[in-house]
């Protein structure tokens, strides 16, 4: 009794503080554990409709600004889609010649950043698809200039995508160039370092990584930095590298999720897009 | 302001602060409203309530992102307590001194949650701490200094000229 009133009545503050204090530790020292998953998914749940109203305010300036970018990518990608396709069956003649599997293209799910971590040090967002949408955990997430992270957890309406500067992702490269390989990570800011890369390995300023597709975390192909230093590690026998991330990773808004591959001549969504163009051109 | 009302108002802000307030980021830094709410609960409630509702903002913050769980609930326990014992005697009614109290909160919450984010990475804990802590820390004062003065306004008694209010 003398116990407890000695913690509760005259030091209460600080027994509650030792309470807090202590669950505290016990809930770091706590692995992600199903119920944890399922706090986590209540959370996100919850969270959701708030998520989907403050995401839809947006300025009509900036919309109109960010149409009429679209509009001219639109025209630039059509140009290039019908380039990059003679290429592609001129490719894929060659590799029936040589009796290889036939390339295949990636599937990709549109979505929108609903929310970012309220933290600066924990780099991760949430976007708008979930399980209904089939979006599974490990799935790839890239925006239209390449490669941003990838689905760490999965809830009904709304995924967890941990971001490239997250301290858990590595991501193994190639050099588009000359095909070196290495390890990405995070460095500061938008910027990464690519390990274990010889002294003289052919890597210079300007090349481009994309992902090298082993290890299986990542689907091959995709852009994701350009180097811009690369110095000798004094004593050493490989190159410091630094890298400049091509997505800008703190204002990410429109992404796409890798679900998976489908046939090179699939032309599913220009058929979309095309129809789309039509209605558009009939509602005029 | 009763048990019930400041459990509704701690509710509201962490939805504010995890869905909306990366809207007003400068340079990828945004201001920390549980802090500031927790300041203002220390100030007007005492360390008891302010580490209750802390430890609960926090936990919900590590829900709400993915972070390890227990970090934030950690932090704001703590930062709600050691603002008690410090600053809770000393000029309780002066706005610019609680924005101050905010700006410390903010640099002792950061000082416990960056050896635990960056898993007691040296190089990182300078780096984010020049790059973020600082200017959220001042980012979260001048917006508490503008919460604290709008509360005040709002809630002032206004002398009637019979003498009463």
């Amino acid at each position: 009794m003398h116990l407890l009133s000695f913690l509760f009545e005259k030091h209460l503050d600080k027994t509650v503080l030792a309470i807090a204090v202590a669950l505290a530790i016990v809930l770091l020292s706590v692995g992600d554990q199903s119920q944890i998953r399922a706090a986590r998914a209540i959370t996100s749940v919850l969270l959701y409709p708030v998520n989907r109203v403050t995401g839809s305010f947006a300025s009509v300036e900036s919309l109109k600004q960010e149409n009429g970018e679209l509009r001219a990518m639109v025209v630039t990608l059509y140009q290039e889609r019908e380039r990059l396709l003679q290429f592609g069956e001129e490719r894929n003649r060659l590799r029936k010649l040589l009796d290889l599997k036939a390339d295949t293209f990636h599937r990709f799910l549109s979505c929108e950043v609903i929310e970012r971590s309220s933290s600066p040090y924990v780099h991760s967002i949430t976007v708008d698809r979930g399980a209904s949408d089939s979006v599974r955990a490990g799935m790839a997430v890239v925006n239209y200039r390449g490669l941003v992270g990838r689905v760490s957890q999965v809830f009904p309406w709304s995924s967890q995508v941990l971001l490239l500067n997250n301290k858990s992702i590595s991501v193994s490269c190639a050099d588009r160039r000359s095909r070196v390989v290495g390890m990405l990570e995070w460095d500061r800011g938008n910027y990464f370092r690519l390990e274990y890369v010889g002294k003289e390995e052919d890597v210079i300023v300007g090349d481009t990584l994309i992902t090298s597709g082993l290890g299986l975390l990542f689907p091959k192909g995709f852009p994701v930095g350009t180097v811009f230093q690369i110095t000798d590690e004094k004593g050493g026998i490989a190159k410091r590298v630094r890298v400049a991330s091509l997505a800008s990773l703190d204002a990410l808004e429109e992404l796409f999720i890798v679900t998976g591959e489908k046939e090179w001549n699939d032309t599913g969504l220009l058929d979309e897009l095309e129809k789309f163009q039509v209605k558009r051109t009939h509602a005029r | 302001m009763n048990v019930v009302r400041i459990v509704f108002v701690a509710l509201v802000v962490f939805v504010i602060q995890v869905t909306a307030i990366h809207r007003i980021a400068i340079a990828g830094c945004t201001p920390d409203l549980t802090v500031i709410l927790l300041v203002a609960l220390v100030l007007e409630r005492g360390p008891v309530l302010a580490v209750v509702i802390g430890f609960l903002l926090g936990f919900l913050q590590d829900l709400g992102n993915a972070s390890l769980l227990g970090m934030n609930a950690l932090a704001k326990s703590v930062l709600a307590y050691g603002v008690s014992r410090v600053g809770g005697g000393l000029l309780p009614e002066n706005v610019l001194f609680k924005g101050f109290i905010v700006f410390a909160a903010c640099i002792l919450n950061d000082v416990i949650v960056l050896p635990i984010a960056t898993s007691f990475s040296v190089g990182e804990m300078v780096v984010s701490f020049f790059r973020y802590s600082l200017l959220s820390a001042l980012y979260s004062a001048l917006v508490g200094i503008c919460i604290f003065v709008l509360l005040e306004l709002l809630t002032r008694r206004v002398v009637r000229p019979g003498g009463g209010y």
